[in-house]
């Protein structure tokens, strides 16, 4: 009785996280067999209500896909002189990943903090965690990274055309 | 203000966890420098393990699973030794008798070599001061040689429990390396664990290619000094190389102690001092032209006095084996320190 409550226990757990991952836009590309490999690279980490998750400006080594809870994003405020608090900029919910520039950037820092809203459990994913899988399951890595890769083009299409509208509204604001 | 408090309370809590982690490290620690065996087991588990790794992985690479890819790549790799040792053995075993028929003679060699440098540099220095070092030289010969022949099977056998729990370690190390290093990794307080992380992986990549290199670096040696040798045709070839091949393992120092059993004997039997020499030389010179740039420099970037200076601290701290495992602890505490200064320090500033 008790061996079969424990496994379910894990087995849910394990499902919970393969769901997860599958619904992610890094992972998607991967088949079950490839995701069940893939989770055995990953960390689950909890974390307690206004626990910090990262800070800004601190060295990171990965990223962070909420399996379970909320996650405040937030810019350091310095003018309220206090390095725990800071502006709010967004709430992450389950599935939604942060920090996956550091994936792949050497000596990266954090731009923002990370802090958790409520009891939440995340999956993270570092840079030894990758580079070990791109040495045992080089196909599996390979397309992960192919995927972040177009992630992270993405976001510096979309970064480009934000300067430049805003540049647009600087000169014009000149003229 | 509500915020605050819970983030003080969680700081507590946070400390407390890394508390309980260190002293778990520390308990590892302590069982690993206490208990008999321990520690020497546990050292050649990692040789074992850094050495087979990269095997394991290629075989993961062509889609055989790990624990498959463990043993067959554990079964392939002493069988391998095996038929080494079967091979070896008796050439190995015949130079070793003949040495130790012989060591009476040489032992008196080394000793009129040495009254006669002393009573040179008498001549020089014109002294009256009594060194006898060919005496204090003998009876440490004798001494040495003694406990190396006589002590050498009982050393052997009590060793066993070592030469069994090495491999029975490594085994595990490999098969479950990620899972125990995960397991060990949830144990980190959240805020210390992707520093936790990046140093593991740093430090287990730095060991494994510093374990690999010296290690080729030590068999290229063996193999250049045992050719040289077999081809001037210098007694115990074998013995040699395999002594050559050990001692290299310490940097700096290692060379030079292998290099002067062949010496000695060419100066007591007479000949081919220059082709001994040479032989060793030439050794040293591959490996300094060739294996050192190529495979060990770029691995543990440390400054010559800082290796000097940790060869020193293992010798008196752990003897021999304190010698060997001087460099990787010491680059092992410089990544150590790289990494938490970047991570705990430089990012405030």
């Amino acid at each position: 009785m008790i061996n079969y409550l424990w496994e379910n226990l894990f087995k849910r757990n394990e499902d919970h996280v393969i769901k997860v991952l599958s619904n992610n836009v890094l992972f998607k590309d991967l088949t079950s067999s490839e995701l069940q490999t893939v989770s055995n690279f990953l960390h689950i980490r909890h974390y307690r209500p206004a626990e910090l998750i990262f800070r800004q400006n601190e060295i990171g080594v990965g990223m962070y896909i909420i399996l379970k809870g909320k996650v405040d994003i937030l810019i350091e405020n310095h003018s309220a002189g206090d390095e725990d608090t800071g502006d709010f900029i967004t709430r992450l919910e389950e599935g939604d990943l942060m920090g996956e520039l550091s994936l792949i950037e050497e000596n990266s820092r954090r731009t923002a903090s990370a802090r958790a809203m409520n009891e939440s459990s995340l999956l993270g994913f570092f840079q030894p965690d990758l580079k070990n899988l791109l040495q045992s399951h080089p196909e599996i890595g390979g397309r992960i990274l192919l995927r972040l890769s177009q992630v992270l083009g993405r976001r510096l299409s979309e970064t480009a055309t934000k300067i430049t509208e805003l540049k647009k509204q600087i000169d014009s604001i000149k003229a | 203000m509500n915020i605050l408090i819970q983030q003080q309370r969680l700081k507590k809590i946070e400390r407390l966890k890394l508390v309980l982690f260190l002293s778990i490290i520390a308990v590892g620690l302590l069982i690993l420098l206490k208990v008999d065996n321990m520690l020497l087991s546990f050292l050649l588990a990692f040789v074992l393990k850094y050495t087979l790794a990269p095997l394991i992985n290629y075989s993961e690479r062509k889609g055989v699973s790990k624990s498959h890819a463990t043993l067959l790549v554990f079964t392939l790799f002493f069988s391998l030794i095996g038929i080494l040792i079967y091979w070896a053995l008796p050439y190995i075993s015949v130079q070793f008798k003949a040495f130790h028929a012989e060591l009476p003679r040489y032992i008196e060699g080394t000793r009129s070599l040495i009254f006669d440098i002393e009573s040179r540099v008498e001549e020089i220095i014109n002294t009256s001061v009594e060194f006898n070092l060919s005496a204090q030289a003998e009876s440490l010969m004798v001494s040495w040689t003694r406990s190396l022949f006589e002590d050498l099977p009982n050393f052997l056998s009590k060793s066993l429990t070592t030469i069994l729990l090495a491999p029975f370690f490594a085994y595990f190390l490999l098969k479950d390396s990620h899972s125990i290093s995960k397991k060990l990794l949830d144990l980190v307080p959240n805020s210390f664990f992707e520093l936790a992380l990046s140093l593991q992986y740093q430090i287990s990549e730095q060991m494994g290619q510093f374990i690999r290199a010296r290690l080729l670096e030590a068999v290229i040696v063996g193999m250049i000094v045992w050719a040289g040798l077999s081809i001037i045709g210098f007694p115990y070839s074998h013995l040699l190389a395999l002594f050559a091949a050990l001692t290299n393992l310490i940097p700096y120092i290692g060379p030079i102690i292998g290099a002067i059993p062949a010496i000695i004997i060419a100066m007591i039997n007479g000949a081919g001092l220059l082709a001994v020499v040479g032989v060793y030389a030439f050794a040293q010179l591959i490996d300094i032209i060739f294996i050192i740039p190529l495979v060990v420099a770029k691995i543990v970037n440390l400054h010559p006095i800082t290796v000097v200076v940790s060869i020193i601290i293992g010798a008196q701290l752990l003897g021999i084996v304190g010698m060997l495992v001087s460099i990787p602890a010491a680059s092992m505490i410089k990544v150590t320190a790289q990494n938490v200064y970047h991570h705990l320090i430089n990012f405030r500033a």
